[in-house]
């Protein structure tokens, strides 16, 4: 295949779902009334063929013996010195990556064209699965840090609108809401580091580093001082705990569970709760260069793993239980890469999330696949007689369940007294900002009207 | 000086307004004021072309060298400046807007598209003084002179308006005189922390049109370009008020999320985007510079959209708290995406012209002030917060209907010329930015340091 027509190729994995998005919402903008048949069918199809092209791209890494592909399209906008390029990247870590999603996001459109059959927000939950598939195409296949906060934006703009699905349970918003207070949260550290990386080196695109063979992964080249990379490292870390639920951060994503299956399976179950390993993947240069971060990377993903194994024990519906696991595992995932792994994070990455999203999707017929095991085993099926818990003494067990059951105290901690003492900080300023301007206003003569602008 | 354009579309706009305060059905006025004003801008663009194409010759008129350009950076200023008045007029509740109101909506933009054709002090002042006292003479019509909002924006713009005349009779003795009375006048007009009061206080009560027409087009940053930038060159003053830019973006930003009714929340929206831009401007560096002139562009279509989204809403639902969940999204799908759409324009969503500014003003600040350029991603966070928090409380946990309708026709069409605007010169910000001039292919995404101060913005030589 020549390179023109592999650009071809590797543009399309992202052209196709934009392209879907704007075909669907375009109509549906000007009023027409678009039929779920015709809706499921090209989202379906849209990333059919969108993992075609992600398989060709990965064929054609092969037969070039692992030398990424690099594509590209031209710059976006450039003022002065400053130019933003629109530059894709194939290589090991993103192509597999990127024909994983693209398969699972498009198995999902097949899904859901019978789950949510005659639901109010048909459309729309298309609509959004569509946007979040170019999401993370973009993020995927972004050969550097600003393109990748491009996608990423996206993604935690769909999820946050996906959680609030239900938007007629007060509930489902308030999660919603909730997840993208996060993400917007944790975000900071994503712009901040691409920012960073531009002030430091002058790019934060991914490269292959020098002496490096083509079988490794293309990443951020680190800043020469060391306080520099620990501070890109630690931003982009935060970055990550955000997306991927990490301790102390990770309350949203049991509640986030709100969301329709079919969205909780591919989100929260597969790829977007990955993004955040896959961000550290391709920073790893960088946690070469600064054992502080590699070593916070470890900690985060080991102190989570723990948490939410513990905490995973004591929830009482699947769900709850399912992204417990998912959190266990990620943190594992955290682990891997804080102790410099490479290859090994990207295996499991792409394993957990095939058996996580089948799992979260199985989870409604939970009770029926029980009914239907039992029926072929013949006996009821009953628990391990190995418990993990019983490997604590007796006198701690009480207070590790109390700990697991109030989910660590995190929650507690974060919306009492960070966020919630930050609240009651704005609305002190709020209060003092109506009374100066009561008194500007009104004066000391007029109290009614200084009542009035304090209301 | 006098650039033609500009002055041409604000006198054709100023005709539209008095022939709408002229009519008596309100229905029919709005739906004058809203053809009319589509009709300038359209005429603007067909001129603007020919113009480009053809390369008019300079003309003298009555003294004045009038240029068919609009200025230097601010190619597009017009543009914008009538898409709000569209939008403040298409997008305007009958019953807030009389054809009185209109008019008034309508004069004002025509004085804003004035200032924008004009760099003399004297003209400015005037201009400045005239947009000012119709919002005052609207208000006090509208709720009385003894009104909250109506005192709060007198007491606020007439020291305002004191100091732009005082620049202005300062301006060739005392040039630094001059140039802080000026930016003390912008930062009252542009509502700078703690010079805001008025805004909050007019967007509690105000009909939305006239606030939107008054603030979007955001006239100080005008005036700061043509005066303050070529009086004052004392770089102290610049950093602090660049500074108190970045702060004021900020404690709006937070104070946004504390807010019980939709109305004050997007008041702080606006002045935490009138922050950034104030920021913005006194940026050393062309990037940041670029960036702030977007975001003040940005700001005017995707901020305004979303106000007068507010007020549509408002006028089928009646006061909007944020206190609880209290509408539906299936009920008004478009307006639902509209309101979400240009609130996150505003503040950076990819695919539209805010993510460009976004990153071309804090890739730009940060050279110059790396602790700041960090605080203007906090606000950008903070503010889109803000937005999901509206968005959830006014779309959502509601099962009933209330009875309110989607959009009507003519709000649809204008809400579409809105979003094409700001998703178009997203997709192409060649549009606004000008081609790219130098291309290294060899990275992704490169960038150098900015060159000094003196040097950075051929603007400010």
């Amino acid at each position: 295949m020549s390179d023109a027509w592999l650009h071809v190729v590797v543009s399309a994995i992202i052209a196709l779902p934009v392209l879907c998005c704007f075909v669907l919402g375009v109509p549906s903008w000007f009023g027409a009334r678009i039929s779920e048949r015709v809706v499921s069918t090209a989202v379906a199809w849209t990333f059919s063929l969108t993992t075609i092209a992600a398989a060709f791209a990965l064929l054609a890494l092969c037969l070039r013996g692992g030398a990424p592909i690099e594509v590209d399209l031209g710059v976006w906008f450039q003022v002065d010195h400053y130019e933003f390029r629109w530059r894709l990247l194939g290589d090991w870590l993103s192509l597999p990556f990127a024909c994983f999603a693209s398969l699972l996001t498009g198995l999902i459109a097949a899904f859901s064209r019978r789950y949510l059959h005659r639901e109010l927000g048909f459309f729309r939950f298309y609509l959004l699965l569509a946007l979040f598939g170019a999401g993370v195409q973009v993020v995927v296949l972004a050969g550097g840090l600003d393109l990748l906060f491009f996608g990423w934006e996206l993604v935690g703009l769909t999820s946050a609108l996906l959680i609030a699905f239900f938007h007629e349970r007060p509930k489902p918003v308030e999660h919603g809401l909730r997840a993208f207070l996060t993400y917007r949260v944790c975000d900071i550290g994503l712009l901040a580091a691409a920012v960073y990386m531009h002030h430091f080196t002058g790019s934060a695109a991914f490269v292959v580093a020098a002496g490096e063979s083509a079988q490794t992964f293309s990443g951020l080249v680190p800043p020469s001082v060391l306080m520099e990379s620990l501070l890109v490292g630690g931003l982009l870390l935060w970055a990550s705990m955000g997306k991927s639920a990490q301790a102390p951060l990770g309350g949203w994503l049991p509640r986030a569970m709100e969301g329709p299956t079919p969205s909780s399976a591919i989100f929260y179950g597969a790829i977007s709760i990955h993004l955040g390993p896959y961000l550290l993947l391709r920073a790893a240069p960088i946690l070469d260069v600064a054992p502080g971060v590699a070593a916070s990377v470890a900690v985060v993903g080991g102190l989570t793993a723990v948490h939410a194994t513990f905490v995973g024990r004591v929830q009482t519906d699947i769900k709850c239980v399912l992204a417990y696991a998912s959190m266990t595992q990620v943190g594992l995932i955290f682990l891997e890469i804080g102790l410099g792994l490479r290859w090994l994070p990207l295996l499991h990455i792409l394993g957990h999330a095939a058996v996580r999203s089948l799992e979260i999707l199985r989870s409604p017929s939970l009770l029926q696949d029980y009914r239907h095991l039992e029926q072929a085993v013949g006996r009821q099926v009953v628990r391990s007689p190995f418990r993990f818990e019983r490997l604590f003494p007796v006198a701690l067990r009480p207070w590790f369940y109390r700990h697991a059951l109030e989910r660590g105290y995190f929650d507690t901690l974060l919306r009492d007294y960070l966020v919630g003492g930050f609240l009651r900080a704005c609305r002190w300023l709020d209060r003092c900002d109506r009374w100066l301007t009561s008194v500007i206003v009104a004066g000391d003569q007029d109290q009614s009207k200084s009542d009035e602008v304090i209301r | 000086m006098i650039h033609i354009l500009p002055a041409g579309a604000g006198l054709l706009l100023a005709g539209v307004a008095l022939h709408v305060v002229r009519i008596r059905d309100g229905q029919a006025a709005r739906k004058i004021a809203t053809i009319g004003s589509a009709a300038v801008l359209l005429v603007l663009a067909t001129t603007a072309a020919i113009a480009a194409a053809t390369g008019a010759p300079e003309l003298d008129l009555f003294g004045f060298r009038a240029h068919w350009d609009c200025g230097e950076g601010r190619d597009v200023a017009p543009f914008v400046d009538l898409l709000v008045v569209l939008l403040a007029v298409g997008m305007a509740p009958l019953a807030s807007h009389p054809p009185r109101t209109l008019s008034a909506v309508l004069q004002v933009g025509a004085l804003a598209l004035l200032f924008l054709a004009f760099s003399e002090p004297w003209v400015l002042a005037v201009l400045w003084a005239l947009s000012a006292a119709v919002v005052a003479r609207e208000l006090s019509a509208s709720g009385g002179s003894s009104c909250v909002m109506s005192r709060a924006f007198r007491r606020y713009q007439a020291p305002s308006l004191l100091l732009m005349f005082v620049a202005a009779a300062l301006a060739s003795v005392a040039p630094v005189a001059a140039a802080v009375c000026w930016l003390v006048a912008i930062c009252i007009r542009e509502a700078i922390v703690p010079m805001h009061g008025w805004l909050p206080a007019l967007m509690a009560k105000a009909p939305l049109g006239l606030v939107v027409v008054f603030v979007g087009p955001q006239l100080g940053v005008h005036a700061h370009v043509c005066g303050v930038r070529t009086l004052l060159g004392v770089e102290q003053v610049e950093h602090l008020f660049a500074v108190v830019g970045a702060g004021t973006a900020l404690l709006a930003a937070a104070l946004g999320l504390v807010q019980k009714d939709a109305r004050r929340a997007a008041a702080w929206l606006i002045i935490s985007q009138t922050g950034l831009v104030a920021f913005g401007v006194e940026n050393a560096s062309a990037v940041g510079w670029a960036g702030a002139v977007l975001t003040w562009q940005v700001g005017a279509i995707g901020t305004s959209g979303f106000v007068m989204t507010i007020a549509a809403l408002e006028a089928r639902r009646g006061a909007l708290s944020l206190t609880k969940p209290g509408g539906s999204f299936a009920r008004t799908p478009r307006m639902a995406v509209a309101f979400l759409f240009l609130g996150f324009a505003s503040v950076g969503l990819p695919m539209t012209i805010g993510f460009v500014a976004e990153d071309l003003l804090v890739q730009g600040s940060i050279d110059e002030y790396p602790q700041i350029g960090l605080m203007l991603i906090v606000v950008t966070a903070l503010n889109g917060m803000n937005i999901m928090r509206c968005f959830f409380a006014l779309f959502s946990g509601q099962r009933d209907h209330v009875g309110e309708r989607d959009l009507t026709r003519l709000e649809v069409v204008v809400l579409t010329a809105a979003m094409a605007a700001l998703l178009v010169t997203g997709v192409a910000p060649r549009l606004v930015l000008g081609p790219a001039t130098n291309t290294p292919a060899d990275t992704g995404h490169t960038h150098s340091r900015p060159p000094s101060v003196d040097g950075a913005n051929p603007d400010r030589k």
